[in-house]
C-alpha cells in the first residue's frame, strides 16, 4: 500500500488538504492530528518494553479503528482511543483457491499470535500446514510461521510437479516436510535462547482423490465426510497418553497439563518423525486442519461438524471465519487457527487400492481405529 | 543536526481491572551542536549580579571575577549583556540608552564588558523581578533569538518587591528565556530561587565559598553555549477517556510538568524543556486509563520530542491485560527506582521546612525517611549531603536523629540538591 492510493487528508476546521504528517493546518493553522509519522524522522526501534523480540513490523494495515472508528496511527494504534489495530500477523486470512481457505487469529487472552497457517492449491491438489508455536518459549511466533511456510513450500513443489506421485513418495515428503519445517523454526530461534522456539506440526495433503496428514504435538486433521466425521490425527500430549491408559476422552482432555505436548519442532526437541496416514476419498465432505485453538471448544467430529453445518455455507473462507468467530465468542483462550478444504467424492480407482493399502500400513493404530469406526 | 531518540522502561502488562500505567520514557539528543549556530537563530546571554550592599567586599570581588570569565565561556557571535541588579536593574553593558540592548561577543566588546563589570559597587536593596524584567526587554530588543538564557547570581532575600511583584515577573519570563540561578552566601531563601529557577527551566544551587563562584559561571555557560537546540517541548498524547495522573522530568533532576502543559490538540499536551545539549533526560509518565479485557491491548502514552511543530522521535507506552500474575506483578525497576528519588525530593524539602518550623518530630520522619531511600536508591550526593544534617543511627530503616548544630550552608545545600537524581540501568 502507497500513500498515493490514500486520498489526501483535510483539515477538519478549514477544509484545505494537508500532510498525513502535518501537526498544522498550512492554511489556518489549526491544529491536526498526524496520521504518519513524518518522512525520515528517525523514529526509533522498538521500544525496551517487550519481553521478546518481536517480527520486523508490527504497524497495521487497518487505517480505521475496529473500536472506535477513529485513525489507525503509523505506529499500529489508533490516534482517538489508542486501541491496538490488529496486526497482519495478529488476524489474517489465506484463500489460494474457491474450495481451499484458513484463517489465523490471536484469540482474545494470548497477547500475540503464535499459531501460523501456510496454504497452497492448484487446480485439485492442496497443502494445508498449521503450526502452534508454544508460548512459553520465546520468538515462537515468528518461528512457527517459518516453519509452516516451509512446509508448505516443500509440498507444494513436490504436488506442483506433473504427474501423480506414488502415495508411498508423498508419505515421504510429509516426513521431509516435518524435518524442513524444523530446521526453519531452530533458524529462527536466538542462539543464545535459554527457553527455544517450539511448535506443532499438523498438515494435510489433497491430491487425486486421496488424502495424506501427518502430525506432531496437538494440532488436529478432521475429515467431516457427509455420512460421518473423524478425527484423522493422534495427539502427542499428556492427554492422549491417558487416553491410551484407558481414560475416556472427556475426563483424559479435562485434566491438568493435558495440553501439555510430548512432540514438537525446535531446536530441543527429540523426534521429529510425524505419525503418518492416508485415505481415499468416497464422500464429499470437509478436510480442516485445526489448532487447539479451535478443538478445545468443539473436539469430537460431531462437535466441529455440528459447527460447520451452522454455518450453512459451502465457502471456506466463509467457515473458517466464522469458525474462529465462534471460538472467540466461547472466550478465545488460546490462538485459533483453522484451515478447511471443500473436498468432493472422487470414484474409486481400483488401480490404486495397492497404494491405499500400503499407506495404511504405515499408518498409525489410530488409523486402524478410525477405519474400524468408517 | 541533532538527532533525538527514545526509549520506553516499562512493565507493560496490567492485571484484570487494572488502570494505572506508569513508564520511564528516555529522551536522547547527539549532535545538537553549538548554541546560536544550527541556523535556528541566534544565541542570546545576559549575566546578572547582585550588587546590592549586602555583597560586601569579598562576595562582589568574587562576583565580578565569576562574571568576566563567564563572558570569556560566551562564544563569538553571541548576542550578549550584563546587568547589575539591586533594588533596581541596571543595564551595565552594552552602555545604550535606546535600540538594542545587546549586542555580539567579539575581543572588542568582551574587553568594554569587563572593564563595565570591573566598576561594579556593592549598594542597595534587592528586587529581582526587576531584574527579570529587564532581561526580558534586552531579549526582545534584539527579537528572534533562538536560545535565551540567563545566569542569575544573588545572595540576599527578595526584600524591596512583594512576592507577587516577583511572580508576576517569572510569569512574564516563562517561555522567554531560561535561568540558572545561584546563590552566594546563606542569607537568600531557597524556595524564591527554586521558584525562579523551576519555572524557567533552569537548575539551582548554594556556592557555599566564593572562590568557587568563577568555575561555577564557566561551567553553566559553556553548558549553555553546547544547547544546539534551541527550544524543544515534550508532547504526550493519551486516548480519549485517560487521565494524565503526572508527568515529571526525573533526570537530572526531579522536576514536575504536570500543571505546565498547554494542549496541541483535544488529545496531546506539549510541556516546554527548553534547550537541549547532546544529553539524556528521563521522564516519567503515570496514565489512567479505563480497564479492558483480559488479552486486549492499547496505547497509553505516545510520548514525543518536538522542536517547533516538527516531531523528531517518538516512544510508545503501553497498555497489555493479562491474567498471568508472573507478568503483571513486577514493578519495573526504573519506574521504582525513579518513584523513589522523586519521593526523596519531597521528603528532603518537607524535612527541612518542618525543622525551620520548629516541628522536630516531623523533621526527623521525614529526613529519615529520605536517608532510607537514598540508601536504597544509591544517591551518594543525598546520603553524604543528608549525614550532614542528620546523624544517622540505621539507614536501611530510616532511623536518625537531629544533629544539634548543622552549619546553615549544609542545610542549604542538601535543599538545593534534593531534585538531583541519580540514574540506574539494568
Amino acid at each position: 500500500m502507497t500513500a498515493i492510493d490514500q486520498p489526501l487528508p483535510t483539515c477538519p476546521a478549514c477544509g484545505s488538504p494537508v500532510s498525513a504528517s502535518a501537526s498544522f493546518c498550512e492554511v489556518c493553522g489549526g491544529p491536526l492530528t498526524p496520521t504518519q509519522a513524518p518522512v525520515a524522522s528517525g523514529l526509533p526501534a522498538e521500544p525496551i518494553s517487550g519481553q521478546t523480540r518481536r517480527l520486523g513490523s508490527r504497524a497495521s494495515q487497518a487505517t480505521e479503528c475496529a473500536s472506535c472508528g477513529g485513525p489507525v496511527g503509523a505506529d499500529g494504534y489508533c490516534q482517538l482511543c489508542g486501541t491496538k489495530a490488529p496486526s497482519a500477523r495478529d488476524h489474517y486470512r489465506q484463500s489460494p483457491a474457491d474450495w481451499v481457505a484458513g484463517v489465523c487469529d490471536r484469540g482474545r487472552a494470548h497477547p500475540r499470535n503464535e499459531d501460523a497457517l501456510a496454504l497452497w492449491a492448484q487446480d485439485d491438489r492442496a497443502v494445508l500446514v498449521i503450526c502452534d508455536g508454544v508460548s512459553t518459549s520465546t520468538d515462537s511466533d515468528v518461528a512457527a510461521q517459518a516453519g509452516a511456510e516451509a512446509a508448505r513450500d516443500l509440498l507444494a513443489e513436490h504436488l506442483g510437479r506433473p504427474g501423480v506421485p506414488a502415495a508411498e513418495d508423498v508419505d515421504q515428503a510429509l516426513v521431509e516436510a516435518a524435518a524442513v519445517a524444523n530446521a526453519a523454526v531452530v533458524a529462527n530461534t536466538a542462539e543464545g535462547s535459554a527457553n527455544a522456539a517450539s511448535a506443532t506440526f499438523a498438515v494435510a495433503v489433497v491430491l487425486d482423490g486421496r488424502v495424506h496428514f501427518a502430525n506432531l504435538g496437538d494440532s488436529r486433521v478432521y475429515f467431516l465426510g457427509e455420512q460421518g466425521g473423524r478425527l484423522l490425527s493422534v495427539d502427542d500430549s499428556l492427554a492422549q497418553a491417558f487416553i491410551e491408559g484407558g481414560m475416556p476422552r472427556e475426563e483424559a482432555e479435562a485434566m491438568p497439563r493435558s495440553h501439555a505436548i510430548t512432540k514438537w519442532l525446535g531446536r530441543d526437541a527429540t523426534d521429529l518423525v510425524p505419525r503418518v496416514g492416508s485415505f481415499r476419498l468416497d464422500q464429499p465432505g470437509w478436510l480442516v486442519v485445526c489448532s487447539d485453538g479451535l478443538w478445545n471448544y468443539a473436539s469430537a467430529p460431531e462437535q466441529l461438524d455440528a459447527q460447520i453445518a451452522a454455518v450453512g455455507s459451502d465457502d471456506p473462507a466463509m467457515v473458517a471465519d466464522r469458525l474462529v468467530a465462534w471460538a472467540n465468542d466461547q472466550g478465545g483462550r488460546d490462538n485459533i487457527t483453522v484451515a478447511l478444504a471443500r473436498l468432493r467424492a472422487v470414484p474409486a480407482d481400483p488401480e490404486q487400492s495397492h497404494s491405499l493399502d500400503s499407506a495404511e500400513a504405515q499408518a498409525s493404530t489410530t488409523e486402524q481405529e478410525h477405519a474400524e469406526h468408517g | 543536526m541533532a538527532e533525538f531518540t527514545s526509549s520506553v522502561f516499562q512493565n507493560e502488562f496490567l492485571p484484570d481491572g487494572g488502570t494505572d500505567v506508569n513508564a520511564i520514557v528516555t529522551i536522547r539528543c547527539t549532535g545538537a551542536g553549538e548554541a546560536g549556530r544550527t541556523g535556528r537563530g541566534d544565541a542570546g546571554e545576559i549575566v546578572v549580579v547582585d550588587t546590592s550592599g549586602s555583597m560586601g567586599v569579598t562576595n562582589m570581588q568574587a562576583a565580578k571575577q565569576a562574571a568576566m570569565v563567564a563572558l570569556d565561556n560566551i562564544l563569538d557571535g553571541t548576542f550578549f549583556a550584563v546587568v547589575a541588579g539591586n533594588h533596581k536593574a541596571y543595564l551595565a553593558y552594552p552602555i545604550v540608552q535606546t535600540g538594542a540592548g545587546m549586542v555580539r561577543m567579539d575581543a572588542a566588546t568582551r574587553t568594554e564588558a569587563k572593564r563595565a563589570i570591573s566598576y561594579f559597587r556593592a549598594e542597595g536593596g534587592t528586587a529581582m523581578g526587576t531584574w527579570l524584567n529587564l532581561c526580558r526587554s534586552l531579549f526582545d530588543s534584539i527579537g528572534n533569538l533562538g536560545n535565551k538564557h540567563v545566569i542569575l547570581l544573588t545572595d540576599g532575600e527578595n526584600h524591596n518587591e512583594t512576592p507577587t511583584q516577583l511572580d508576576q515577573a517569572i510569569r512574564a519570563a516563562v517561555g522567554q528565556f531560561q535561568v540558572d540561578a545561584r546563590g552566594i552566601g546563606v542569607d537568600w531563601k531557597v524556595a524564591e530561587i527554586r521558584k525562579i529557577a523551576q519555572a524557567l527551566l533552569g537548575s539551582v544551587d548554594i556556592i557555599g565559598d566564593p572562590s568557587r563562584l568563577s568555575a561555577e559561571f564557566a561551567a553553566l555557560m559553556r553548558n549553555s553555549m553546547a544547547r544546539g537546540v534551541a527550544n524543544a517541548d515534550l508532547r504526550v498524547w493519551i486516548p480519549q477517556g485517560a487521565q494524565v495522573m503526572f508527568i515529571r522530568q526525573v533526570s537530572p533532576s526531579v522536576e514536575d510538568l504536570t500543571h505546565r502543559g498547554v494542549p496541541v490538540n483535544q488529545l496531546t499536551m506539549s510541556y516546554p524543556t527548553g534547550a537541549w545539549a547532546d544529553e539524556e533526560r528521563d521522564y516519567h509518565i503515570a496514565v489512567r486509563l479505563a480497564a479492558k479485557t483480559v488479552g486486549q491491548e492499547q496505547l497509553a502514552a505516545r510520548v514525543q520530542l518536538a522542536v517547533g511543530a516538527e516531531l523528531l522521535t517518538q516512544g510508545l507506552v503501553k497498555a497489555k491485560w493479562s491474567a498471568d500474575t508472573n507478568l503483571t506483578a513486577q514493578i519495573n525497576p526504573e519506574v521504582a527506582h525513579y518513584t523513589g528519588q522523586a519521593e526523596l525530593a519531597q521528603v528532603i524539602q518537607e524535612g527541612l521546612a518542618a525543622k525551620a518550623a520548629g516541628d522536630e518530630a516531623t523533621a526527623t520522619t521525614k529526613l529519615g525517611r529520605a536517608v532510607q531511600l537514598a540508601t536504597e536508591t544509591g544517591n551518594a550526593e543525598a546520603t553524604a549531603k543528608l549525614r550532614k544534617v542528620v546523624d544517622i543511627s540505621d539507614a536501611r530503616t530510616g532511623t536518625v536523629r537531629l544533629r544539634k548544630a548543622v552549619d546553615k550552608a549544609d542545610e542549604m545545600a542538601l535543599d538545593t540538591a534534593s531534585t538531583k537524581t541519580t540514574r540506574i540501568r539494568g
